[in-house]
């Protein structure tokens, strides 16, 4: 329409932009957060290197040791350089680096099932199954995390059998690894899925189910959860790199997965000893862990941006 | 408040005795003490015998766990294996005061092995400790004063790779860096191993050098985190209307920042104190077996390979005791710093 | 921000600083007199120059747990008792024996030994005093004997005394009468290794009741060796000074200062530096980097081997009980190469148990690599790949065994080497890891070597070195829910081994009695009920400025008094 002043003003419905699904705007908000979308590039090029990197070099290569090569610099034929055995870092940052991303993300959902079910019945039950739960919660909290680790890893750590998984061995210790990280961290989610529930359950939509007589299961979980699904997603992307640090911290004392089998932390058990003669050994799985865990800190950062409908606008 | 503390005093108590179950039950299964007392040979099967019996792992989980707890004075023991119970037991048990002998170092009380070690990790901790506050304060002010500047942006992307990444690897550059290539260039270098040359002896200035690159290790990661968390404190403070009050009525920034902003922002702070302990002595534990600090860490993890029960049943529960008490001291302060917290 | 909350920072700051402090203090050494402070001798004139006290500077990789000989079975514990507190005999370079606190070996010719072999009688030298200057004498012996076989002190080892030995009496104050239950062979080798101070531990044991908690244990300031404690600083290092009054003449080293470090990497750059004297217990790939910088690599032979032990009892793997599997295993492993490449040479392949002593079969030679011979032997042994997986079976059962040994990096490559050479005779190997303590578990404990988890356990051990004796294959040693604690961890029950066994024990005559062993070891070898991988001896790492040194296998610092220190 024209004003009177000759401009061109545009029309109303053109003003309006179509409704967004919430797909749309959870991306638009996702993708103004630059370091998460570099995150989001550098950890989709990590996984990549990991898995794409197994099509080039065998695990067997990765395991395969030459004591007269030992500690040798980086070189054509070696890039990474070699260990205190003589097996190629390049090879073993590979491998290591899907042995720590399963971790990772296994851990993640042992963590998700656990702290979910635990905060969802504490928050929904209230009295005396929340008094309980919490207690239980509380008690898991106060035992510093990592003596917590390494005490669970000295006792089951060496008991189960090796997993045969898609034609490849994983050492027991994975599973042991997986199960204990899962176990210690789930109290940090069972909180947040606590509060939500708290918070969720005096909604409208709540009582009107039950008054329908719908089962509490089902209000648990195809009514209150899908709404808190926005902490829960953020808190478990961390929980991602969470567990990989802690699996790095655990296999660095020697006590999370055992060789042959590579991951990242064990990788640099020992490093200390060599610092002088080969910085290699340590310099290139660490800096691979760094990476990885920022790009999820930073994707965490992210969701958590775009998710959480009390932050800024679009 | 009084029965505020009462009541969480009294709500630690069946904590701990939670936690005390389920690690000595772990313990129970992460080996057997006896199989590495041969030295370098397996231990005969005669002397495993004798042993099981004279320190009293014959005995069923539960029975073991009632003797750790309030002695075996009471009870009599069959110590020379003829079947007949005779002798009587020497042991408090912890709620005495005796958290046993270690199994390790047969003869020596655990609490003092222990405490042989603990003011070593103190020494590492306490001034972790400052450190970060200290540094998370001034990287916390100075980034939410000069928002949006490069210098900002700076330091928020340093401290995302701060808190990424391991200790160790923490740790490790800045041996690389401090110790081996500053020795290369020729430059002064710091120690890497132990806390003191023991030709030197253990002065303060020698323990203060080798406590440089440790300390430094511990602190970067916690640093890191708590210096994002104190400038988005610090921000969501000084957007509030009694500071732009403050600013319009001309009193100057610093006193603006530090004596009306900083009181608000002082539960942070306050958190950051009280509830990094856990953290802590995570970073203690991986940073004393990387300089061969031998503090309490280096000892859990060396009694834990030879599940030496006392003395890791000792550490775990000194641990949580410390963080319980950490806790309860970071809720009260934080009554008293806020009065719109309250307790009932 | 207020004052007050000032005030509580600045009050959180200067407790930490004032711990810190205390901290800094040194800690008082756990000693009952005080620690003999180094004194040197004033410099008169000014021409002269001070003495330099001698220090030789020792790196040990693991700290001991307790100094009482018979509180501590650590061979870092052990091998200090040379120092201190020697042994009523001692061995040299050669692993022979010979007196240090007796006048003479007791023998059946010199009447030390009864003609049944039940009584010993040792004569000790007159001049034996402790360092405090309290006599030494049979009562110590005496002593020594009723604190070990008391059930209110719990020892490391109480053998032989508990089992084998019926009284120990003194009739006079230099003559100790042992008396037998039956006539034990191996008496040299297992009895009165460090003496305990009569005068100084009794007092303990009647306040007490037990000698668990003594201080002496863990600060021994009164010993009988050519040096005394003088300072254990934990985690850091201990200190040992010369003992002015050591009955065979004072030391030519003033002090031993011992210094504790974390690990291998560490003690090897130690000793490369010079800041050690000596280093001990260390891998064999730092031989090439210790001698490549000046420092002399002893070998002493201790009897260990590292080896392979069979599970052949009923719940094993079927094919571990046919002694053509066993063969072919032995021929399908290339130890001669692993030791090259792995050891860098710088040992052999064992052949026997009793590789390095007399009692070895000296015809035995290990079993030769031959991956043809041994393919053949499975193949006639019935076990053929019928399902074409790369793995031999038989009945429906794989040829899959479980290979198992501790978490130490050479171990580890072993396994890795095993692996390979062994899938290419169709033998697969399942590979697992455990820490020392659960891998030698006992079958009470639920341990994976003793409960027979694991078909094929590698570890290095040895007998009663320098006595050949050894229990692991007796039939009455396999362990069960009755016999938990037994140590026959192969399972194996083989009559006429037991037989041999028996008989050994009873053979005091030397000849008839290597005679018997190397049957003993032909057997175990064609049977290949234990597969030697290499031969273990121990390794010291010694720089150039100290001389007269000489390593023995049994104690190793034996001569630990002539020891010098150039300059």
């Amino acid at each position: 329409m024209d004003t009177a002043a000759g401009l061109t003003l545009p029309r109303l419905e053109e003003l309006e932009a179509p409704p967004l699904s919430l797909a749309q705007l959870f991306w638009r908000r996702f993708r103004r957060h630059r370091m998460a979308l570099a995150g989001a590039v550098t950890l989709a090029l990590l996984t990549l290197y990991s898995l794409g990197g197994s099509l080039f070099l065998t695990e067997a290569f990765a395991n395969f040791t030459q004591t007269a090569l030992r500690l040798q610099a980086p070189s054509a034929s070696h890039p990474f350089g070699t260990d205190t055995i003589g097996r190629d870092i390049l090879a073993r940052t590979i491998y290591g680096g899907q042995i720590s991303l399963l971790i990772g993300l296994a851990a993640m959902l042992v963590e998700l099932v656990i702290g979910v079910g635990v905060g969802a019945l504490a928050g929904y039950y209230g009295k005396v199954i929340d008094s309980l739960l919490m207690r239980i919660t509380e008690a898991w909290l106060n035992i510093p995390a990592l003596f917590l680790l390494l005490i669970m890893a000295k006792s089951f750590g060496g008991r189960i059998p090796d997993v045969q998984l898609l034609g490849r061995s994983f050492s027991g210790s994975v599973v042991a690894i997986i199960l204990i990280i899962g176990l210690t961290s789930w109290m940090y989610l069972a909180r947040i899925v606590r509060a939500e529930f708290l918070s969720l359950k005096e909604q409208d939509f709540v009582l009107a189910a039950r008054a329908t007589g719908t089962s509490d299961l089902s209000i648990i979980l195809q009514h209150i959860l899908p709404n808190s699904v926005a902490p829960i997603v953020v808190a478990a992307t961390l929980s991602v790199g969470n567990a990989i640090l802690t699996e790095s911290y655990i296999s660095f004392l020697g006590l999370g997965v055992q060789p042959p089998t590579a991951t990242w932390g064990n990788m640099l058990e020992g490093a200390h000893g060599y610092i002088e003669q080969a910085p290699w050994l340590w310099i290139f799985p660490g800096t691979l862990i760094l990476l990885t865990v920022l790009s999820i800190n930073f994707i965490g950062d992210g969701l958590r941006d775009a998710l959480d409908p009390r932050s800024r606008a679009i | 408040m009084g029965q505020y503390i009462l009541r969480r005093v009294l709500q630690a108590i069946p904590l701990l005795f939670i936690i005390s179950v389920v690690i000595f039950a772990l313990m129970m299964s992460a080996g057997d003490p006896l199989a590495t007392m041969g030295g370098r040979r397996a231990t005969r099967p005669s002397d495993r015998a004798r042993l099981a019996r004279q320190l009293g792992l014959d005995k069923p989980l539960s029975t073991q766990y009632l003797y750790w707890l309030i002695g075996n004075d009471w009870d009599r023991l069959d110590l020379d294996g003829d079947g007949v119970a005779e002798s009587p037991g020497r042991r408090l048990g912890v709620l005495r005061g005796d958290f046993g002998t270690s199994l390790v170092n047969r003869g020596r009380p655990a609490l003092e092995v222990i405490w042989d070690r603990l003011p070593n990790t103190l020494l590492l901790m306490v001034p972790a400790e400052i450190v970060i506050v200290l540094g998370a304060l001034l990287v916390g002010i100075y980034s939410a004063l000069r928002q949006y500047s490069w210098l900002d942006h700076a330091m928020t992307a340093l401290s995302f790779v701060g808190y990424s990444m391991p200790i160790f690897f923490v740790a490790l550059l800045s041996m690389y860096l401090f110790a081996v290539l500053f020795r290369r260039w020729g430059l002064p270098y710091l120690p890497t191993v132990g806390m003191f040359e023991p030709t030197v002896g253990k002065t303060p200035l020698e323990v203060m050098r080798h406590m440089v690159l440790p300390v430094f290790s511990i602190a970067t990661i916690s640093l890191a985190g708590y210096s994002r968390y104190i400038r988005s404190t610090m921000l969501e403070v000084l957007s509030q209307d009694y500071i732009r009050t403050a600013r319009a009525k001309g009193l100057p920034q610093r006193e603006v920042v530090l004596i009306h902003a900083l009181k608000n922002a002082s539960l942070p702070i306050v958190t950051v104190v009280g509830l990094d302990l856990p953290f802590l002595l995570a970073g203690a534990l991986v940073t004393e077996s990387i300089f061969a600090w031998p503090g309490m860490g280096r000892l859990f993890i060396y009694h834990l390979e030879r599940t030496d029960l006392p003395v890791v049943m000792g550490i775990l529960l000194l641990i949580s005791l410390a963080v319980v008490t950490f806790q309860l001291i970071t809720d009260v302060a934080y009554a008293w710093l806020d009065p719109r917290i309250r307790y009932n | 921000m207020s004052p007050k909350h000032w005030r509580w920072i600045s009050a959180v700051a200067a407790g930490g600083l004032f711990l810190s402090a205390c901290a800094g203090q040194p800690t008082a050494a756990p000693t009952e007199a005080p620690p003999a402070e180094p004194t040197s001798p004033p410099a008169v004139e000014p021409t002269q120059a001070p003495v330099e006290k001698k220090v030789a500077t020792f790196i040990f990789t693991q700290e001991f747990d307790n100094l009482n000989p018979y509180y501590s079975n650590m061979w870092f514990a052990a091998i200090t008792q040379q120092f201190w507190d020697v042994w009523a005999w001692q061995y040299d370079e050669a692993n022979t024996v010979y007196p240090v606190m007796v006048t003479e070996m007791p023998s059946i010719e010199n009447g030390g030994i009864s003609a049944d072999g039940t009584v010993l009688t040792l004569n000790l030298r007159n001049d034996l005093t402790w360092s405090d200057g309290e006599p030494l004498t049979a009562q110590d012996f005496v002593f020594t004997y009723e604190m070990i076989v008391d059930p209110n002190n719990s020892v490391a080892s109480a053998y032989p005394y508990d089992q084998e030995v019926a009284s120990v009496v003194a009739p006079d104050d230099h003559t100790v009468v042992i008396t037998f239950n039956a006539p034990f062979i191996p008496w040299a080798a297992n009895l009165w290794q460090g003496l305990l101070p009569e005068h100084i531990l009794r007092p303990v044991y009647e306040a007490d009741g037990t000698l668990d908690n003594a201080e002496w244990n863990l600060a021994p300031t009164v010993g009988a060796g050519p040096f005394v404690f003088a300072e254990w600083e934990s985690g850091s290092f201990a200190r040992f000074v010369a003992n002015e009054d050591y009955w065979l003449g004072r030391p030519k080293l003033d002090e031993i200062f011992i210094r504790f470090v974390p690990d291998d990497a560490s003690q090897i750059n130690a000793l490369v530096a010079g800041d050690g004297d000596l280093g001990t217990f260390f891998a064999y790939s730092d031989v090439p980097t210790l001698q490549d910088a000046g420092v002399e690599v002893f070998t002493s032979q201790s009897g260990y081997n590292e080896g392979w032990f069979f599970f052949m009892g009923e719940e094993g793997h079927p094919a571990l009980k046919d002694v053509r599997v066993r063969q072919a295993i032995a021929m399908g492993f290339d130890r001669a190469s692993l030791v090259q490449d792995l050891l860098l040479g710088a040992t052999k392949p064992a052949a026997t148990y009793w590789d390095n002593s007399p009692y070895a079969d000296p015809a035995v030679e290990p079993w030769p690599y031959d991956p043809l011979a041994a393919a053949t032997l499975l193949d006639d042994a019935g076990w053929v790949d019928s399902n074409g997986d790369g793995t031999r079976d038989k009945d429906g059962v794989e040829l899959v065994l479980t290979y198992g040994t501790t978490t130490r990096e050479i171990r580890q490559d072993t396994q890795a080497v095993a692996q390979q050479q062994l899938a290419e005779i169709g033998v697969g190997l399942e590979l697992v890891n455990f820490d020392s303590d659960l891998f030698f578990s006992s079958y009470g404990a639920g341990g994976p070597a003793a409960t027979g988890q694991v078909d094929i356990m590698e570890y290095s051990d040895t007998t009663s070195f320098p006595d050949p004796d050894i229990y692991y294959w007796n039939c009455e040693e396999i362990p069960s829910a009755e016999a938990p604690e037994g140590a026959n961890w192969s399972g194996l029950c083989d009559e006429e081994l037991d037989a041999l066994f028996t008989l050994e024990l009873t053979q005091s005559d030397l000849a008839e009695r290597t005679e018997t062993f190397h049957q003993i070891s032909r057997m175990i070898y064609e049977q290949v009920y234990w597969l030697g991988v290499w031969q273990d001896p121990d390794l010291f790492g010694v720089n150039e400025r100290l001389t007269n040194v000489k390593i023995s296998g049994v104690t190793p610092f034996f001569n630990i008094a002539e020891w010098d220190l150039q300059s």
